[in-house]
């Protein structure tokens, strides 16, 4: 095979590359509006605000937003979790756990400030925002 | 009455090759002087024999080529030829990344496994970890490994590669049932894990550039000392069976997933029965990583095997690094799988 053909196949493969992980994401992030316009994941209970994130390859939604300034839980869902986002870390808050396989952990996040919110699984390959406001 | 030869010579890809070929020279009974220069893959050799350089260059090349040198007269045209084969490796490196990460976006490995923990189910959620994104991780590593390993040395048996997957097993296996029998005394250190990780990564990346041969024109800019160290893997026998154990050790979500099972599990038996079926669970995929690079690097492919094995391994090494990082909150996550 010649050079150009083989120079084209290789910007082909880094665009698609390139579309695996910032045109990917940005498809996710449509479906989490989406989502979250639909399914709201915060609740008010008693004085408490409680926002639900799943966590099974990758956590869902990706983005969501919640009030600051009032009592808050964070409550990360896993069911049959093995993946790296059972192994999740607030550094925020110095929160750092392998969560059970399946099962609720209740995270006291105290009363957040206005501003933005992030986990990180143990590895780093997926990640959660929450925007306090 | 002597007379001085210079040659030009390939395979000398690491600093040691200097001194084991120095000593292979000063063997020969009509070399009085032999000099290795890397940087210009050029020997010079002071003889006193009648024999012209072509005829130095057969009997040499007889004593060198098992060790993976070859001298010649003239500059071979490898380097139009190595050039030519960077140009495929590339894009055959590139396709494999993009099916590797393809593969973590479609989901197809979030598959429901049940909340029980059995020896069957770790058995499973082996062969998912081993197809995910550890795979990046601690399948980049063993790629990078046994490629340079065997690279370094084209006389090398399997050994090492058996000895690696033993070690990883009955390691897993062992600690596995450690962690059953102390029950939730001990806690898995994240920190430790994310700096192991770097590590490896960092790992990674500098032997993916050296199958890459980037390296070759400063090789000194490389620590040789980590390279002897390669070398010694592929003749000591701890070696690889500790690196097969301290895969336990390297951030992988289902390998740390599967020691609190291990952890509450309650019993030594059990701990083990579990750690080691997950690890049998990603003996499959490590296996045909070490064992395929062993018989492509047997094979006429092989330069364009460890070029592309190169390019693979810095794709991989650089998603895990980045990743690490934001892991340890150095840097903010720049994907999100």
């Amino acid at each position: 095979m010649n050079k150009t053909a083989l120079v084209i196949i290789i910007v082909g493969l880094v665009i698609g590359i390139g579309i695996i992980f910032i045109g990917g994401s940005r498809g996710n992030n449509n479906t989490n509006t989406t989502k979250n316009t639909q399914v709201k994941n915060t609740e008010i209970k008693d004085g408490t605000q409680y926002i639900t994130i799943d966590a099974k390859g990758g956590y869902s939604p990706k983005i969501s937003t919640a009030k600051a300034g009032i009592p808050t839980k964070l409550i990360v869902k896993t069911n049959g979790t093995y993946d790296c986002s059972a192994a999740l870390r607030i550094s925020s808050i110095g929160f750092q756990k392998i969560l059970k396989n399946t099962g609720e952990e209740v995270i006291d996040l105290g009363t957040p400030k206005a501003g933005p919110f992030q986990g990180v699984c143990g590895m780093g390959m997926y990640s959660f925002n929450v925007e306090f406001e | 009455m002597l007379k001085k030869y210079t040659l030009h010579v390939t395979g000398t890809h690491c600093p040691s090759c200097k001194i084991l070929l120095e000593d292979i020279l000063s063997e020969q009974d009509f070399v009085k002087n032999g000099k290795v220069n890397l940087k210009r893959e050029i020997v010079e050799i002071e003889t006193d024999t009648e024999k012209s350089a072509e005829e130095v260059v057969n009997i040499l090349n007889d004593k060198i080529k098992t060790n993976g040198y070859f001298l010649s007269v003239d500059k071979m045209m490898k380097e139009k030829e190595s050039d030519d084969i960077i140009w495929k490796a590339i894009p055959i490196g590139l396709g494999f990344l993009i099916l590797f990460f393809l593969l973590q976006k479609s989901g197809i490995l979030n598959l429901g496994i049940g909340s029980q923990t059995t020896p069957a189910t770790s058995f499973i959620i082996g062969i998912i970890a081993s197809l995910s994104s550890c795979l990046a991780i601690v399948g980049g590593l063993v790629l990078s490994l046994s490629a340079k390993v065997v690279q370094d040395d084209n006389k090398s048996t399997k050994k090492p590669f058996i000895l690696f997957h033993a070690g990883r097993l009955f390691g897993f296996a062992i600690l596995g049932g450690i962690l059953g029998l102390i029950g939730e005394a001990i806690g898995i250190n994240f920190l430790f894990s994310a700096i192991l990780g770097l590590l490896a990564s960092t790992v990674m990346i500098l032997l993916g550039f050296n199958l890459l041969g980037i390296f070759k024109k400063n090789k000194i800019t490389l620590p040789s000392n980590i390279f002897s160290f390669f070398r010694r893997v592929e003749h000591a026998t701890w070696a690889p069976i500790l690196i097969g154990l301290g895969t336990f050790f390297l951030p992988c979500g289902f390998t740390q997933s599967m020691q609190i099972s291990a952890l509450s599990s309650g019993s030594f038996v059990s701990g083990f029965l579990i750690m080691f079926s997950f690890a049998l669970g990603t003996l499959p995929v490590l296996a045909l990583l070490s064992f395929g690079s062993f018989s492509f690097a047997h094979s006429k492919h092989a330069p364009l095997f460890f070029k592309s094995a190169g390019v693979v391994v810095v794709g991989l090494g650089i998603f895990a690094l980045l990743a690490g990082l934001a892991g340890v909150g150095i840097i903010n996550p720049l994907f999100n799988l």
